[in-house]
């Protein structure tokens, strides 16, 4: 998957109900452009900013994002190999869990329509 | 990610050997339809699920480094502890048990003993049932035993 791509998955996943009003004013990126950008039109480095700051803004609300990177960094040197696979393991299995229910509306209500 | 999710496995014991239609699947797993489908989407992307007409069926020609792969003890281990987590975080009808019991070496014999009669009573229960009780419907249940020392030992070393 390409960088765009991911990234506006990402953008997506958090701001999943989001209009493209809504993302043009958090992007500052032009209504009818985005419009394009999500039709897969190439971006631009200083539009791909644009939603890398948000997605790093939104991530920073999280404190757990930070114990989770600490967690992680002190890992890489005192765990085994087999402990570190064990985790990777782990992670990935959560988050492809998670991926299948991604799209997953809990009821019509849930539907936004934008 | 090696092996196959829980919820992947799900489907793919439900179609079994035999092949079942999008609508028999998600009524027998019992999830979301979205879900369910997206789940046979990737099974046929990961070649397998095959699709004949309206029914899926699992693929006949798995070579043995797949099969090793989605049916190898590293990828059971953790589906098991996937499925553990699961229900230990349950909040209803919640059944878990952990204890540290001093057990002398005849009482232990007679649990050994006791969990052999146990596992042949599932194992009647099973066959008895499985005709009858859909997948979506039956009972994760599972028991394990370890020495306190030795458990210790491989959480401090991680070997």
């Amino acid at each position: 998957m390409s960088l765009q791509k991911k990234t506006i998955n990402r953008y997506r996943h958090f701001f999943p109900e989001d209009t493209l009003r809504e993302v043009s004013a958090r992007t500052g990126i032009q209504i009818t452009r985005i419009f394009r950008l999500f039709n897969g039109k190439n971006m631009k480095v200083a539009e791909l900013e644009a939603f890398q700051n948000i997605i790093d803004l939104k991530l920073s609300e999280n404190k757990n994002l930070k114990r989770v990177e600490n967690a992680l960094d002190e890992a890489y040197s005192i765990l085994t190999n087999e402990e570190l696979y064990k985790i990777a393991n782990y992670i990935e299995r959560k988050v492809v869990a998670r991926s299948y229910s991604r799209y997953h509306l809990n009821s019509f209500k849930d539907a936004i329509i934008a | 990610m090696k092996g196959l999710s829980s919820l992947e496995r799900i489907i793919l014991e439900c179609v079994g050997k035999g092949s079942l239609s999008f609508q028999e699947i998600q009524t027998q797993t019992g999830i979301y339809e979205n879900i369910c489908f997206n789940l046979i989407q990737a099974l046929i992307i990961r070649g397998l699920l095959k699709n004949e007409g309206v029914k899926y069926k699992i693929s006949s020609s798995l070579s043995p480094l797949v099969l090793e792969e989605i049916n190898g003890h590293e990828a059971k281990i953790a589906e098991s502890l996937e499925m553990i987590e699961a229900v230990i975080e349950q909040t209803s009808c919640r059944v878990f048990r952990f204890q540290k019991i001093a057990l002398d070496p005849k009482d232990e014999k007679i649990f050994l003993a006791m969990l052999s009669n146990f596992e042949s009573f599932l194992s009647d229960a099973h066959k008895k049932s499985q005709a009858s009780v859909p997948l979506k419907e039956r009972k994760i249940i599972f028991w394990g035993m370890g020495e306190v020392q030795n458990l210790m030992h491989k959480i401090v070393t991680g070997r």
